[in-house]
């Protein structure tokens, strides 16, 4: 069929419906637009904050070509002459590289609260770097630049002086438009006051310098963290010639074949690669729960364009008669779900665009809490991204008509069409208990599916989501049934009044229409609903897991500690000094050794088990046997182990695992699993005793104190804090709120999402209420005629919209139930391995289910008294 | 670049500091102001301590220059240089190194510096000749042969490793090593030269490996002294003539482009004997880097006077290439260092030549 006569009718048959109902098309494209744009934010958001993930060398020097580590703990300076001589006359850069995290101090001395501007100071030889081919400057990049208290001068003395003057750090052009004299940073137990010598070079081709990168000299920052002697990695850049790909593999076998136990070889596409693995759980969930909003407009648009099909019935019969062909119909018809999802599609680019500006923040704060530091606060929008939103726009569109398109097709030419024959909405399988019993059953099977195995580890819970698909779309069936019984049941009450039996009997026989609304309603409320249970439960879980671990009266750990990956440390020395304050009864200390096992990160954490044992009640998952002895045991060393490293590395009780401290490999058995909501990674728990001996290392990550009875926490934590103004002091009280704190800000964004959905389904009532009169105008006639007034039509409507919401609110926290059950067991243990008590937050969920009928009441008014004032026949 | 003039300062004195000394006959003290040696009259030098470095003097290089050819007649240019130099509080030493490579045939010239502090990559051994920068080193391998080994490279284009055999005896410049520069009683040096070294190894240029032998000259000089006023660059050449003679001058030029009075010019004969005789330099044409705005010398006529025969001659320095500068951005001054060809006055090839030219470049303040 020629396209001309397709767009001619185009014109004709769809543009003029949207001009005579400009409000309604504005809804319908506002709601694709809304689900667009949900998605695109979230995309966006998670784009950005995984972009965020620099490997911070690469300003500085460019890619390197190879990358070595300890498995554990830091590498001693002494490989470096070792690398050299084995090298020979190769021509490669070797860098080694000390990484450290530090915070600005905490303003107005209210110390405490988790989340602060983070640095990452990274120590790299800046004579060693000037040989780099890209270095812009030579050596004058760094020494001897004009800084505000020194001016510009030309003398070598200068750059030896810069050479040797004290600490001294280079900041980002980005960190402040003017750079300070001085900074102060929090770094392990320790206010530091460091001088600004300048801002960090970089060449034009160079990666943007991240505001929260600072540069110090190597030597300077093993000074400052008492490192000396010891590097974070090393970095080889092989130098550009005719052979330099031979080189590079020929590199990377010396390396491998050298390191053997001793250090782990990497590029920096995969340590960017596993920033990703490591949210890549969290990312997926949110970009499953940012489809929500789209698939409750999915349900609006069909019932929208299946209303536009049933009032256009007329002219479709005329068209059919004129010999227009059913291919025509329905490309004329899809074509305009097409033009819909076009039009509500870009919109929606545009406005998760914007969306995307704040919803980065959030998901930043979460990956900072959970995983690692980032600083991004925008999210920059690149054409793909756009194209994928207009077209997912599209699909959602054309997907959505497709129905109605057909019914349009079918449509029978007008000799055979007379007026009054009944409109069926949907197919009849559509509302067949059958098949909504043989979704749910499916359901049921599906959640007892495992997890699709990532590759880099973990699991993403397709199954899961199939059955939360599966129960929605079963739910929404089962839902619209329940409009009859609602419907009798308020009849019972409201039998005598007019307004309300009108109201009822459409309900008593619910059209299609009045099905989907409430499939549409039930929809959003059941994802909301199920939401906050995942929420409230893990609330709950949460606050019952800081009761039970919490027990100590101060907890103390570095200020500069601000991030998941923070490296600061609290010194020995000052540990025991903790311990030692007159205050104390009982002390015990914490100590976290980020290490890799299978490939992939997780933490090996040491603390005093007898203390342990004796002030606080682990939160068992599997409790290890009664007088399991944790130090001086023959054999492999005794560890418990997070509920998170089982479902990460698959290992249980009585498992062994074999991990690399500095000093060399050390064989662990499980004896336990205990819950831990605040590390994703997976940790094992071990005597510090042990690693001590094993790392060398005596500093510790935290001091937990126990007071003294009648001893004021708040008074000792003052003084504390006077000694140690670079730790971070927290009363009992204060940490389980912070933590809290935390634990909402990562849903917040997830609650967002759910509201956008809820929202979504309010206007898609708007639309069904009327489509419902538009299509009920006859009736709406004879009622006036029969002396309703526009109050009682309103009131009518109301009472329609208000059943309607109610019939969808019941079956919306039945499916809730369901959902937040699935969430709970399958996706959220599938994703990150916790376990979840099931609560139920009733406050919460009576409050969405008022609310909504509520709304549904309010807003199915406003539409009644506009239906009450519909003309007899005039097109509308 | 002006930030980074430290390191030729020292340089510049050192070489400074190799003119031949008018009569002085004050000591000189045995350390400089911020403490350190002063090179004395009557050194005895101890070898092969004496080839190793010495911490206790400011500024030390060991340089090597020369030509190489290949089995099919392929000819280079090579310069391969060592700096060290002390911080002037002596908290530590900076090691530079320079490398380049011009392929004749080609005109193609590469180099590279090298910078870093004395440690795991940089070193000076104090007890033998072992310097290395990076992946770049100068080793004797035999304190009896005096042989050495080379190893250097510019990035990842070129690599050399060379046997070096000195093929004359060591030379002593000045007062059997010990330069005065001038009237300051610190102002001096430690001057001791190789002036031929049979050359022979591998060279990779590209993908191609080749085997080259060759003739080099090999300066080290250990200095602390003080830069002088009025000097504003300087010249130096060294040739090796076809009759196993050499040529050894310098041309200290001053602000008004005069040359200072300590410019001198020193025969070495055949058996290394030295003897000094006078000079005139006349610039017979120019080169303008592009790179650096810097207006080099390029064909140079030298008249001195041959002390076998007593007889005037005149020489003709040709660069090999003109494209021979080193831009200098790590060692903060650009300068001009080539492989040249000698020719007499009918136009015959006598010798194989390096000239270095420093002070061209429009941003050099000294």
């Amino acid at each position: 069929m020629s396209t001309a006569l397709v767009t001619t009718l185009l014109h004709r048959v769809i543009l003029r419906q949207w001009r005579l109902a400009p409000r309604a098309t504005l809804l319908l494209t506002g709601i694709l637009a809304l689900g667009v744009a949900v998605y695109v934010s979230i995309r966006l958001a998670n784009r950005a904050a995984v972009a965020s993930f620099t490997h911070f060398t690469d300003t500085l020097t460019g890619q390197s070509d190879w990358i070595i580590q300890a498995p554990a703990g830091a590498l001693a300076e002494s490989v470096l002459p070792e690398l050299r001589r084995a090298l020979g006359a190769r021509p490669v850069h070797v860098i080694p590289v000390l990484e450290a995290t530090a915070a600005a101090p905490a303003a107005g001395g209210d110390g405490g609260r988790f989340g602060r501007p983070s640095y990452t100071l990274l120590g790299v030889d800046l004579i060693g770097v000037s040989n780099l081919a890209r270095s812009a400057d030579g050596v004058g990049a760094y020494y001897g630049q004009s800084t505000p208290d020194r001016a510009d001068s030309a003398e070598a003395a200068d750059f030896w002086e810069a050479l040797r003057a004290g600490p001294q750090v280079w900041i980002s052009p980005e960190f402040a438009p003017t750079p300070p004299r001085q900074l102060s940073l929090v770094l392990d137990e320790r206010v530091v006051e460091l001088r600004v010598a300048g801002v960090i070079p970089s060449a034009p081709e160079a990666p943007r310098v991240p505001a929260n990168l600072m540069v110090m000299d190597l030597a300077s920052l093993q000074r400052l963290t008492g490192k000396e002697g010891w590097i974070d990695r090393i970095e080889f850049i092989v130098e550009a010639g005719p052979r330099q790909a031979e080189q590079r593999a020929e590199l990377a076998a010396l390396l491998a074949e050298l390191g053997r136990d001793r250090w782990s070889l990497s590029s920096p596409g995969a340590r960017r690669e596993s920033a990703e693995v490591m949210t890549r759980a969290f990312r997926l969930n949110l970009t499953v729960l940012s489809l929500i909003a789209l698939l409750v407009g999915l349900y609006l648009i069909f019932q929208a364009l299946d209303g536009a099909v049933v009032r256009r019935r007329g002219e479709i019969a005329v068209l059919r008669s004129l010999g227009v062909e059913e291919r025509t119909i329905r490309q004329v018809w899809l074509a305009e779900a097409a033009v819909l999802g076009l039009v509500g599609g870009t919109l929606g680019v545009a406005l998760g665009w914007l969306g995307a500006q704040v919803s980065v923040r959030a998901v930043g704060q979460t990956v900072n809490a959970l995983y690692f530091g980032t600083t991004v606060n925008q999210a920059n929008l690149s054409v793909s991204e756009a194209l994928l939103g207009i077209v997912l726009g599209v699909v959602t569109s054309v997907a959505a008509g497709w129905w109605p398109a057909s019914a349009a097709a079918r449509t029978p030419p007008a000799q055979v069409l007379h007026r009054g024959s009944a409109p069926a909405v949907g197919a009849r399988w559509a509302r067949s208990p059958m098949i909504a019993g043989g979704c749910l059953l499916l359901a049921v099977a599906c959640a007892q599916l495992p997890g699709f195995p990532l590759p880099g580890g973990g699991r993403f819970p397709v199954a899961g989501y199939a059955a939360a698909f599966l129960a929605i779309f079963g739910g929404g069936i089962l839902c619209s049934h329940l409009l009859a019984p609602v419907a009798r049941l308020a009849s019972a009450w409201g039998r005598r009044r007019a307004p309300a039996c009108v109201a009822l009997s459409h309900l008593r026989q619910p059209s299609g229409r009045h099905r989907l609304a409430a499939a549409a309603l039930h929809c959003a409320i059941g994802m909301t609903a199920g939401m906050a249970i995942l929420v409230g439960s893990f609330d709950q879980t949460v606050r019952n897991w800081v009761q039970r671990t919490l027990q100590a009266d101060l907890y103390i750990a570095s200020d500069g500690a601000q991030t998941a990956n923070a490296q600061n440390r609290i010194s020995a020395d000052a540990a025991a000094a903790l311990a030692a304050h007159p205050t104390v009864a009982a002390a015990n200390v914490l100590v976290a050794w980020r290490i890799e096992l299978d490939g992939r990160p997780t933490v090996l954490s040491g603390t005093d088990f007898a203390v342990l044992q004796a002030r606080m009640d682990l939160p068992w998952i599997d409790p290890p046997p009664a007088g399991t002895a944790f130090i001086g045991q023959e054999g492999p060393t005794p560890v418990v182990v997070s509920e998170s490293f089982t479902e990460r590395f698959d290992r249980r009780s009585g498992d062994s695992v074999r991990v690399t401290t500095s000093t060399g490999s050390r064989d662990l058995r499980i004896v336990g699993v205990f819950a831990d909501y605040g590390n994703e990674q997976g940790s094992i728990l071990l005597d510090r005793s042990h690693l001590v001996d094993w790392f060398r290392d005596t500093s510790v990550t935290s001091v937990s104190l126990w007071l003294q009875p009648g001893v004021d926490a708040d008074t000792v934590r003052a003084d504390l804090l006077a000694q140690y103004p670079g730790l971070s002091v927290l009363t009992n009280s204060r940490l389980r709120a912070e933590i809290l704190r935390i634990f909402r800000q990562t849903f917040a964004i997830t609650y967002a999402l759910e509201i956008i959905g809820v929202l979504v389904a309010v206007i898609g009532l708007v639309l069904t209420l009327t489509s419902v009169l538009l299509d009920r105008r006859d009736e709406l006639t004879t009622l006036r005629a029969l002396g309703f007034s526009r109050h009682e039509i309103a009131v009518a409507t109301a009472i329609e919209g208000t059943a309607l919401s109610a019939a969808a609110v019941a079956g919306g926290l039945a499916l809730s139930l369901g959902l937040g059950w699935l969430l709970i067991h399958v996706i959220n243990k599938q994703s990150f391995g916790w376990t979840l008590g099931f609560a139920l937050p009733w406050g919460q969920l009576a409050a969405l289910g008022l609310l909504v009928t509520l709304a549904g009441a309010a807003v199915s008014y406003g539409v009644g008294r506009w239906g009450a004032n519909l003309p007899a026949d005039q097109e509308a | 670049m002006k930030r980074t003039l430290f390191f030729f300062l020292g340089i510049l004195l050192a070489v400074t500091g190799a003119a031949p000394s008018r009569a002085q006959s004050d000591l000189p003290p045995l350390t400089t102001p911020e403490g350190f040696a002063v090179p004395q009259p009557g050194h005895v030098f101890s070898f092969p301590r004496d080839h190793a470095a010495h911490p206790e003097f400011r500024i030390e290089w060991w340089y090597i220059t020369g030509h190489l050819y290949a089995a099919d007649g392929r000819r280079f240019g090579l310069q391969a240089t060592f700096f060290r130099t002390a911080a002037p509080d002596r908290s530590g030493d900076l090691h530079l190194a320079h490398m380049a490579l011009l392929d004749v045939t080609t005109g193609h010239f590469l180099h590279q510096e090298r910078l870093n502090r004395e440690g795991w990559d940089a070193r000076a051994a104090v007890d033998r000749l072992d310097v290395a920068n990076g992946p770049w080193g100068l080793q004797m391998t035999d304190p009896v042969t005096e042989q050495m080994l080379l190893r250097g490279g510019i990035r990842g284009e070129a690599f050399f490793t060379l046997e070096l055999t000195p093929s004359k005896p060591l030379v002593r410049f000045g007062e059997n090593g010990y330069s005065r520069k001038g009237a300051d009683p610190t102002a001096a040096s430690y001057y001791l030269t190789f002036p031929r070294i049979a050359a022979r190894g591998e060279l990779e240029l590209g993908t191609e490996n080749l085997t080259v032998t060759g003739e080099l000259w090999m300066d080290h000089e250990i200095s602390s002294s003080q830069l002088s006023a009025g000097q504003v660059g300087w010249d130096w050449i060294s040739v090796h003539f076809t009759d196993q003679r050499e040529l050894m001058l310098y041309r200290l030029r001053r602000s008004d482009s005069s040359a200072d009075p300590a410019s001198t010019l020193t025969w070495v004969d055949a058996d290394g004997r030295t003897q000094v005789a006078p000079f005139t330099w006349t610039m017979q044409s120019t080169w303008k880097s592009a790179k650096t705005g810097a207006v080099y010398p390029s064909k140079v006529k030298v008249v001195t006077t041959d002390p076998a025969t007593g007889a005037s001659v005149e020489l003709f320095i040709e660069p090999l290439a003109e494209s021979q500068e080193l831009t200098g951005e790590l060692g903060g001054v650009p300068y001009w260092e080539g492989a040249c060809r000698v020719r007499d006055a009918s136009g015959r090839e006598i010798g194989s030549a390096f000239m270095e030219l420093t002070g061209y470049a429009k941003d050099l303040k000294i």
